[in-house]
């Protein structure tokens, strides 16, 4: 999964050079949504604070 | 003032390929492999990056710099978390440190750096009627197109690292090999 965000995020570069700044900008949107659900998705272990 | 913005989208830009190419060497010269929370601070890293090629593509723009700031708090929070979860005294952290700190607490000096420089750069920016730019790419010299390739050859390369070492799915909170490896 993360692989495919890295994927993404090339695609947009990719767009941006190529000149088709909405794309890129429209596949940021796309890679940062899957970033967070998959930083929800790893963030399980409780953290050892107490305040 | 206009020269100053670019360059300075240059550094960032060529800081963000830096560091992670840096990460490389660590990751392939040292075995130092990355955790799922090391790997979207890497994520957070090419996404600050993308604001930075936007600017040097299409010229300065609130929008782009709109991109680096959702980056760099994205890395604050993946690379936050890491620093509280080893943040008890007695936990020896995860990976080495360098220069006596763990690398996510780097991280985290890195992105709030990054906060701090798109600030400076939108304090320079040129105001709406003053900026040439608009929606159309600008002709981009040597120096800039250096750090553009630079920046996807190296987001690139990290989608095939990444594949390496975790598959297509779900990566180990603490990988000791390669899942590519294990399987030819």
């Amino acid at each position: 999964m993360t692989a495919l965000i890295f994927l993404l995020v090339a695609i947009a570069m990719m767009s941006a050079l190529g000149g088709r700044r909405g794309l890129s900008i429209g596949v940021f949107g796309l890679s940062l949504i899957l970033s967070v659900a998959w930083l929800v998705h790893h963030m399980t272990d409780a953290l050892p604070l107490s305040f | 003032m206009v020269t100053l913005v670019r360059i300075g989208n240059w550094l960032g830009a060529m800081a963000v390929a830096g560091v992670l190419l840096a990460a490389f060497g660590l990751q392939f010269a040292q075995h130092e492999l990355p955790s799922p929370l090391g790997m979207l601070q890497r994520v957070a890293f090419v996404l600050c990056g993308l604001g930075f090629l936007l600017n040097l593509r299409f010229g300065s723009q609130p929008a782009h710099y709109g991109v680096t700031v959702l980056g760099a708090l994205f890395g604050l929070v993946a690379a936050g978390r890491q620093v509280l979860l080893h943040i008890v005294p007695g936990d020896k952290g995860y990976g080495s440190p360098l220069g006596g700190l763990h690398l996510y607490t780097w991280t985290v000096g890195f992105f709030a750096a990054t906060l701090l420089g798109v600030a400076v750069l939108l304090l320079l920016s040129p105001r709406e009627v003053e900026r040439r730019e608009g929606r159309h790419a600008l002709p981009m010299g040597r120096l800039s197109r250096l750090a553009v390739w630079l920046l996807i050859l190296v987001t690139l390369a990290n989608a095939v690292a990444t594949f390496a070492l975790c598959g297509p799915v779900d990566c180990p909170d603490n990988p000791t090999g390669y899942w590519l490896l294990r399987r030819l």
